[in-house]
């Protein structure tokens, strides 16, 4: 039995110097990213994703930590600059055809793939089509919904050779769409629709799967990513703009928690960090927080098919008695604006007016009309009293304490006492959108910058409907507003659809995201766009 | 001794394919979808997803492929991350856990062991109270708040360690530290405890009328059977500290494994999901048989064999 110990004692000793000789090995490495001592000459930004990126492969990874990443790497035909309009980018220039349904654009003579390859028209061929293949199964395939054939063949019923893009020559790509959306060269400047370097990708369909295999087209080449950990980008000196790029190398941790996150920018290990929380108001005070837009906004659904929301006057008492300054001034206190319509300010009409401000405010905070209309639709529905009403929210601490202010603002306003409810969050999104809630938290994040991107969703039968809400009037202005030509007429449109969206109260808005964050003072010219992701081909580091 | 081997080792394929096969049905029956959250879809979009990850099959078609896969070792790819798979996953997470966690273990059981044994010694002495003070902060301090506290006073007021991430060693410092406190207060208890009652035994006052020195008598005689109840915890413990822990590893961002246990049931990423709960579960089983070994070796009054044992 003593030979049993000692082997016993053996195999630990072995284990214990595996992980002590790895250690010493790690601790060899230069000293990068305990600090940015060593670079002189050269500017490197610390950033951090905050997670892994779902996919580095284009139409895949569909979330902010995959975009940040790829908006750097590669770049589209159309690049959003810093006032988030799409500008000519891997295209020159482009011609539109009268109908305003066909678009040619003219690749740059001088873009070229990271491995120095030329980039031809048929790279942008290849990747559309890819991005619809329905084998593939991308999840931003939608977007590209708007060209002709597209969402046949992601649906199965088309096929590929029926999407009308096509290479008119090397340097010259067609695109025709099924009908004329000017948003079109917003959408553009997203991941999904980037080339691909085709030969590359048939070569190694994993192409996107390391560092050592990617090729991109971007401002920046991913020149180390070790997963889970981080990953490095360095200047692409094959980019047609690379003069005007001024950051030698990016490095990206990925640190999950915010209060770790924020310790290392305080240790000087990051150059940006978000604002923990519990912290934000004593930040905010000391005034060196950042605010920027973010496209998108906290509200509730009404279910319009469960009693008591089936009637109009019933919802809009509700959504009246919410008193959205309140819930910005004293629960969420990240400096939000209060949301009274749906569309995130931010968004230019056809004059260059902001959509928000003209459209108004559509459904403000009114305690006596709320407490008139809850009567009122009591009468139209024969109710003696209010059928019992349940609130329902996905189990995370910050839709808690925002059920718990809205709670007593009905109670208050209405006399209603409404109970709540936390599910678990996947099983929150399946349940409602079988509509099984009577009334539930919801959030939207625009996918790019037109009010459409938000008005649409709330079509009969849209998959993000989720209100069992259908108004044919509705519906007939956004199907139009897509096929209108004349943008001065598309946004009347839309600002048709807002109003009856907001009149009709299938929703109730609560506010509109922002994005709050500190940075390095000696770090410029970074432009985080509203639709989430982060550019850093115009920063700029001080030394 | 190879008879029992042999069975042993049935035993615990067997629970594996039980653990395996209720974990797979349970989770099926779960409500919610990988592919269901807030962000912007479409039907078309919805079903290509479903049927990329072969979900439109019926729940025993899809056991039966999955039971063939895993006998070859394939894990599939996951849901959440597509463009890698389980096997990756679990390839890259799990030696950064091991590593953090072999370091943390050896920390534990060496600082434990010696706490307890000289609070024994010095019973009901300074040096007891001390020991047991620390122990019972161990305890009941959380190690999240631990290490929140480690950061902020090392790393960020004082600088004399980076605040997180996984480079070197000066960056395992700290999370083997907060790591290890649990741990060590729970074998410094149970140490101590056992080490008294040893030390009351005949045999220990054999030793001593024998004129051993009390370092032998300590550390040969007492000890060795001291340890058997610390052995028993020890095996479940390892098998927690070496798989990672979700918290740690995000508070100080490291690249463990940890966060799969987690995220992928909260993201319903079924074959993650299966992948960690099949990891964890053959690592336990395989600790634990490894503590019945060492109970032969500590105490040859237990026998792994019948006839041995008689």
């Amino acid at each position: 039995m003593r030979k049993y110990l000692s082997i016993f004692l053996a195999t630990l000793l072995i284990f214990v110097l595996a992980a002590c000789t790895a250690n010493e090995d790690a601790g060899e490495e230069p000293k990068d990213g305990d600090g940015a001592t060593e670079e002189a000459s050269e500017k490197v930004l610390y950033w951090n994703n905050s997670i892994e990126p779902t996919s580095f492969d284009p139409p895949v990874g569909f979330d902010a930590v995959s975009w940040s990443g790829l908006n750097n790497l590669m770049e589209g035909l159309t690049r959003l600059d810093e006032s988030h309009t799409p500008q000519p980018a891997i295209a020159e220039d482009w011609d539109v055809s009268e109908d305003g349904k066909t678009y040619t654009f003219h690749i740059r003579e001088n873009a070229k793939w990271s491995n120095g390859e030329d980039l031809k028209a048929s790279d942008f061929v290849f990747a559309w089509k890819r991005a619809l293949d329905p084998e593939l199964a991308a999840s931003s395939a939608f977007l590209g919904y708007l060209i002709e054939g597209a969402e046949a063949y992601n649906s199965g019923t088309g096929s590929a050779d029926a999407v009308a893009v096509k290479a008119v020559d090397d340097k010259t790509f067609e695109v025709t769409l099924t009908s004329p959306q000017a948003y079109f060269l917003n959408i553009i400047s997203l991941p999904t629709f980037f080339p691909i370097n085709e030969k590359v990708a048939t070569e190694n369909p994993e192409w996107f799967a390391e560092a050592e295999s990617f090729v991109g087209n971007g401002p920046f080449n991913l020149t180390e990513w070790e997963h889970d950990s981080h990953f490095v980008m360095e200047k692409n000196d094959q980019y047609w703009d690379a003069e005007n790029v001024k950051i030698d190398k990016i490095h990206w941790a990925m640190v999950d928690d915010p209060n770790t996150e924020y310790q290392m920018y305080q240790a000087g290990e990051l150059d940006s960090s978000n604002i923990p929380p519990e912290l934000s108001e004593q930040l905010f005070e000391e005034g060196d927080v950042e605010i920027v837009d973010q496209a998108g906004l906290y509200f509730y659904r009404f279910n319009v098919t469960k009693e008591p929301f089936q009637n109009k006057n019933i919802r809009k008492a509700f959504a009246l008695a919410v008193d959205q300054q309140q819930i910005v001034d004293y629960v969420t206190k990240g400096h939000e604006e209060p949301a009274y319509g749906f569309v995130s300010p931010g968004f230019s009409d056809a004059n260059g007016q902001d959509f928000r401000e003209t459209s108004g405010d559509l459904l403000k905070t009114n305690v006596e009309e709320a407490k008139e209309l809850l009567k009122k639709g009591m009468e139209e529905e024969g109710y003696e009293t209010l059928p019992e009403v349940t609130l329902t929210y996905s189990s995370t601490e910050t839709h808690k304490v925002m059920a718990e202010a809205i709670q007593p603002m009905f109670k208050e306003v209405l006399g209603v006492d409404v109970k709540l409810q936390s599910v678990e969050s996947s099983v929150f999104s399946e349940e409602q959108t079988e509509l099984k809630y009577q009334l539930s938290r919801s959030s939207f994040l625009n996918d790019f910058a037109d009010p459409i991107n938000s008005l649409e969703s709330f079509q009969t039968g849209h998959s993000m409907n989720r209100t069992g809400w259908s108004n044919a009037e509705y519906d007939k202005l956004i199907q139009d507003a897509k096929k209108e030509s004349d943008e001065a007429k598309r946004f009347e449109m839309l600002y048709q659809a807002e109003k009856i969206l907001m009149d009709e109260a299938p929703i109730f808005t609560v506010h509109f995201y922002n994005q709050t964050f500190l940075q390095n003072e000696a770090v410029t010219g970074v432009v985080r766009h509203p639709v989430g992701y982060v550019e850093f081909k115009w920063a700029d580091k001080a030394e | 001794m190879a008879t029992y081997l042999i069975k042993r080792f049935f035993a615990m394929i067997v629970t594996l394919w039980l653990i395996i096969t209720l974990t797979f049905f349970l989770m099926h029956a779960l409500p919610g979808s990988p592919f269901n959250d807030e962000r912007n879809t479409s039907e078309a979009v919805q079903k290509n997803l479903i049927a990329h990850f072969n979900l439109d099959q019926p729940v025993s078609v899809q056991y039966i492929e999955y039971l063939k896969s895993i006998v070859q070792f394939d894990f599939g790819p996951s849901i959440k991350k597509s463009s890698q798979t389980v096997n990756d996953l679990l390839g890259r997470g799990f030696p950064v856990s091991f590593e953090l966690g072999m370091v943390t273990l050896v920390v534990a059981i060496l600082s434990g062991i010696l706490l307890g044994v000289l609070a024994a010694l010095k019973h009901n002495g300074v040096i007891d109270y001390l020991a047991m003070t620390i122990a019972v902060l161990g305890i009941s301090v959380p190690n999240f708040v631990l290490a929140t506290l480690l950061i902020q006073q090392v790393a960020v007021n004082w600088e004399l360690l980076p605040v997180a991430t996984w480079k070197s060693w000066r960056h395992m410092v700290l999370p083997t530290l907060a790591l290890a406190t649990g741990p060590m207060a729970i074998i410094a208890r149970l140490t101590r405890s056992s080490m008294l009652e040893v030390l009351t035994q005949d045999y220990i006052l054999t030793a001593k009328a024998k004129g051993l020195t009390p370092f032998k008598i300590v550390f040969k005689h007492a000890l060795k059977n001291a340890l058997l109840p610390v052995v028993t915890v020890l095996g479940a413990l390892a098998a927690g500290i070496l798989t990672g822990t979700f918290v740690i590893e995000k508070i100080f961002a490291i690249p463990g494994m940890g966060k799969y246990f987690v995220d992928s049931i909260n993201n319903r990423d079924y074959p993650v999901i299966m992948g960690t709960t099949i990891f964890y579960s053959a690592l336990l089983i395989f600790l634990l048989f490894l503590v019945d070994v060492a109970y032969g070796i500590l105490d040859p009054r237990i026998k792994l064999h019948k006839k041995e044992g008689r």
